[in-house]
């Protein structure tokens, strides 16, 4: 029952906010109360695990309403509670046609439920696919002056991500030796010959590497994200997105784990250029939406990194970096939207003095000092925590694309500082500072996140703990083994074990 | 039927108009008008400011006195913002029954708002020990500030700079720090070691003299034109700068002079005899260094001396309140901010209104205050620069052109001032520069 909770509540609200008066101060309470019981029956999942559900639904399809919460889907819903329940908070007060923006953000929250609960490939899929509409519509109507083509590179990237899936999913039911079962079960049991492994490693690495997304499948991610209104651009990169790395994860080395032994040097290797080429960019931005976007795709590699090392340490930091990026990188676009709210900007060089006291925004800014910490791994904070694991975890096996990933995250603190220095410090403009301070409730969930961002820093265990034994079994390298191996390379002959 | 209505005669202007960037200001300043625009708004600000302003100036120019004349050269001088009851009390010479030249209305002693300040704060009512530590009290660091800028920049007209490097004041102070020190062997034989070092510290109290001697004379005019205004006599901002320029004539030649008080003796450092008076010696060198010059604001902005960030030459030195931004300002222990502060306690009603009507409303009070401040100031300015065209030039009305030429080039020139880009001039032009 908890699980469908999870589903119906959203579904429900979604529906019901259409019957609503327009411009009713009810819609924007319905969507926060609606999706504050959802983070609630989270929670409760979380302490009470809940039965799995089976419901048969198009048998002959091999469609089962399968739903089942492990160690790995129990920290994406609480993610993706916890992101939708903060996007709802962060929509202005004023949003205009209130009721279809937040039903479309509550669809989508359907949407990501249905992928993070479903037990079966083909209800992931529906999921999957069910995002795309209204992410694409929520851009396409909200978004920013270039929305239009935003929305539509958003909607062709996704479409492919989704065929490439769907194919992919499907050669898995027809490849099933024991029938069309499209059950996580059904495909784990199975070991599909290494050849027709690669092929549908090709797929699934497009339709994830689209979602995540990584180089070169990101050219959809920096003009969406800068163009997605704020709790938009919060909810896609902090909780969408993780979809990428979470199918990987589930279908990839899950299923596909010789093909992805196979071709982990490479994925590594996609990683560590991802994870350059989106610190490099993020430097050279001059809009905050658009370096928070490159931020983000450069720490997508350290998650692509982490994924093909595949030890059960680098496998922690998969599951930690997903959720200390998801809390970071809304926490940075939830800031950044409300410095655009408030100055009418997001340009750089048009911003300056933010931090002064009386008439900056000095509140947004602190904060904004500790996300962009975070996001550049300083300790005591999520990110450190969760590179930590990534760094330590995927040296074993990769240590080149390693060293490249950790310098890629020094030159976070580049762009960190750079953008820090250049909008909180300097002189503030008398004439262009005529906003008014941010209000309590426009700082909350900035505050939130800020807060869960401090918390998993101090308390490393929330990061990790949910996911510890559902990812041990999924490592295809034992950290031992590969230590023993790295460091007899540097043994002299006779020093080696006989 | 057709009605034919005569040419009205429109008078001809005996002189071209300005080509000056500030032409406006300058036919404003020729017809007898201020800097600052004539709005009811502006007027409102600068006497509401006045009144706030007024107030903690009538505990720096008692203290600064109290310091130049009876704190004098204490090695150890921890309470010198501990004034004395005598210096409270100490009539004013310009308000009050006691005073000796009554020019302003008002009571001769520290206004009532002040006493009841110092006893309360804006905490609560505690020992003065606990009010000075917690900050919570006038910051006559600004006081001070004022004074070093004045000391500093020296030379800006008048004798009184060069009166400090004469034997005869050298003779005055040495005879004051030996009174001072009678009986301390150790003081006596460090001045014997450093006499430079104590002389030095002397001219610094012989300009506190100088200061707190000018806003003795400041504290009642500004306290008088709050008080005209609120009878509806002040209506303008015009009037309110003629009401500034009649009182700097009427004490133009009052006496700045340095005394020192050991018990009831007194040792004339700078004797009344020497001739120093108030408008050339204090009023303008004032003016000159902390409006238009002070020091770059320690804290505030970190200007680079080896980039030429800086002037070479003081006389370029342009951090004054008239070219002040004052958004950086807020940071503790900034001499502006610390006056922003005393003022805060002390703002009329009208005024605490109109800040609350605008930008952040109470939250950025301060900033919104600085502003008016500055707009005050060039209030001042403006009587300043009207009181020495009267002095040194020709009177508005005159009807020869020469002269009325001669009144432009000094306008122009004063306006000159104003070019550089920092120059807040062109903002209190208009209104919404909050």
């Amino acid at each position: 029952m908890t699980l469908l909770l999870l589903f119906l509540i959203p579904l429900l609200a979604a529906c019901g906010l259409q019957l609503l008066p327009v411009a009713s101060p009810w819609v924007r309470r319905t969507a926060l109360a609606a999706s504050l019981a959802q983070l609630a029956t989270a929670v409760v999942a979380w302490r009470l695990p809940p039965a799995d559900v089976s419901l048969s639904w198009l048998p002959k399809l091999g469609l089962r309403l399968d739903l089942g919460m492990d160690g790995l889907s129990l920290p994406l819903v609480l993610l993706a509670a916890l992101i939708t329940a903060m996007a709802v908070l962060a929509t202005p007060l004023e949003q205009q046609r209130a009721r279809l923006f937040y039903g479309l953000l509550l669809a989508t929250n359907v949407g990501l439920m249905g992928a993070f609960l479903a037990r079966n490939a083909l209800l992931f899929v529906l999921a999957y696919e069910l995002i795309l509409i209204p992410t694409t519509l929520l851009v396409a109507i909200w978004g920013g002056e270039r929305r239009a083509g935003a929305a539509i590179r958003f909607l062709i990237y996704g479409a492919v991500s989704g065929i490439a899936l769907l194919t992919a999913v499907l050669a898995f039911g027809w490849l099933n030796p024991g029938g069309l079962d499209f059950s996580f079960a059904a495909l784990a049991s199975h070991r599909i010959p290494p050849d027709q492994q690669r092929i549908l490693l090709a797929l699934v690495l497009l339709a994830f590497g689209l979602k995540l997304p990584m180089v070169p499948l990101h050219g959809w991610q920096p003009l969406t994200y800068s163009q997605a209104p704020t709790p938009v651009a919060m909810l896609l990169s902090g909780a969408v997105s993780k979809l990428g790395a979470y199918g990987l994860l589930r279908f990839g080395i899950g299923f596909l784990p010789d093909a992805w032994s196979d071709g982990s040097a490479w994925i590594a290797a996609i990683g560590a250029v991802t994870a350059i080429y989106g610190a490099l960019n993020a430097i050279a931005q001059l809009d905050m939406r658009r370096l928070v976007a490159y931020s983000s795709l450069g720490h997508m590699g350290f998650l692509l990194l982490a994924l093909a090392a595949a030890t059960p340490l680098s496998l922690q930091g998969v599951m930690a970096q997903i959720l200390a990026h998801g809390l970071i990188i809304a926490l940075l676009f939830c800031l950044v939207g409300l410095v655009e709210t408030k100055t009418g900007t997001a340009q750089i060089p048009e911003l300056s003095g933010l931090l002064n006291a009386q008439r900056g925004l000095p509140f947004t800014m602190g904060l904004m000092l500790l996300a962009l910490m975070a996001a550049a791994g300083v300790p005591g904070q999520a990110g450190f925590v969760a590179e930590l694991l990534v760094f330590e975890g995927s040296w074993v096996a990769y240590p080149i694309p390693t060293l490249v990933c950790l310098l890629s995250s020094g030159f976070t603190a580049v762009y960190a500082v750079r953008l820090f220095n250049r909008v909180g410090f300097g002189r503030l403009d008398n004439a262009k500072a005529n906003w008014a301070s941010t209000s309590w409730v426009e700082r909350a969930p900035a505050l939130v996140l800020t807060a869960l961002v401090l918390v998993g820093g101090i308390w490393p265990t929330l990061l990790t703990g949910l996911s510890e034994t559902a990812t041990a079994p999924l490592a295809l390298r034992s950290s031992e083994a590969v230590t023993v191996i790295a460091s007899a390379a540097s043994l002299a002959p006779s020093q080696l074990p006989a | 039927m057709t009605t034919s209505i005569a040419p009205e005669r429109v008078k001809a202007p005996l002189i071209p108009p300005s080509t000056h960037r500030y032409a406006e200001v300058i036919h404003r300043l020729e017809a007898g008008g201020s800097m600052l625009p004539d709005t009811p708004e502006n007027l409102q600000q600068i006497i509401g400011i006045y009144k706030a302003y007024a107030v903690p100036m009538d505990f720096y120019w008692r203290d600064l006195l109290y310091i130049a004349e009876r704190v004098f050269l204490n090695p150890l001088p921890a309470f010198k913002y501990f004034i004395s009851q005598e210096y409270l009390d100490r009539p004013c010479s310009y308000s009050g029954e006691q005073s000796k030249l009554r020019i302003w209305r008002g009571g001769e002693k520290a206004h009532p708002e002040l006493l009841e300040f110092m006893e309360r704060g804006e905490t609560r009512r505690m020992p003065k020990l606990l009010h000075h530590l917690w900050h919570d009290r006038v910051n006559m660091e600004f006081a001070e500030a004022c004074m070093q800028a004045m000391l500093w920049h020296q030379g800006m007209g008048g004798r009184f700079n060069d009166y400090l490097e004469s034997d005869a004041y050298k003779a005055n102070a040495d005879r004051a720090i030996k009174a001072y020190f009678r009986g301390n062997p150790l003081m006596l034989g460090l001045y014997k070691l450093f006499p430079e070092m104590f002389l030095e510290q002397v001219r610094q109290l012989s300009y506190a003299a100088n200061l707190g001697l000018f806003w003795e004379v400041m504290a009642p005019v500004f306290f008088e034109m709050s008080d005209l205004y609120d009878e509806g006599k002040l209506t303008t901002v015009p009037q309110a700068m003629d009401f500034l320029v009649n009182g700097i004539f009427a004490v133009a030649g009052r006496p700045i002079y340095h005394h020192l008080y050991i018990g009831d003796e007194c040792i004339e450092i700078i004797p009344k005899s020497e001739g120093f008076t108030w408008l050339y010696e204090a009023a303008l060198p004032y003016v000159e260094a902390v409006f238009y010059r002070t020091s770059p604001f320690r804290g505030t902005k970190s200007y680079n001396a080896q980039a030429q960030q800086v002037p070479d030459n003081q006389a370029d030195f342009h951090y004054g309140i008239l070219y002040a931004d004052v958004y950086p300002v807020g940071s503790a222990g900034i001499p502006p901010t610390l006056l922003m502060q005393d003022m805060l306690h002390f703002l009329p009603p009208y005024l605490k209104e109109i800040y609350r009507e605008h930008r952040r409303g109470e939250e950025d009070e301060l900033v919104q205050l600085g502003i008016t401040f500055q707009r005050s100031m060039y209030n001042v300015t403006s009587a300043v620069i009207q009181a020495l065209r009267c002095a040194l030039l020709y009177p508005l009305d005159d009807t020869d052109p020469e002269h009325l030429m001669a009144n432009r080039q000094f306008f122009e020139a004063q306006m000159d001032r104003f070019l550089r880009p920092e120059a807040r001039l062109s903002d209190i032009q208009s209104q919404d520069y909050r």
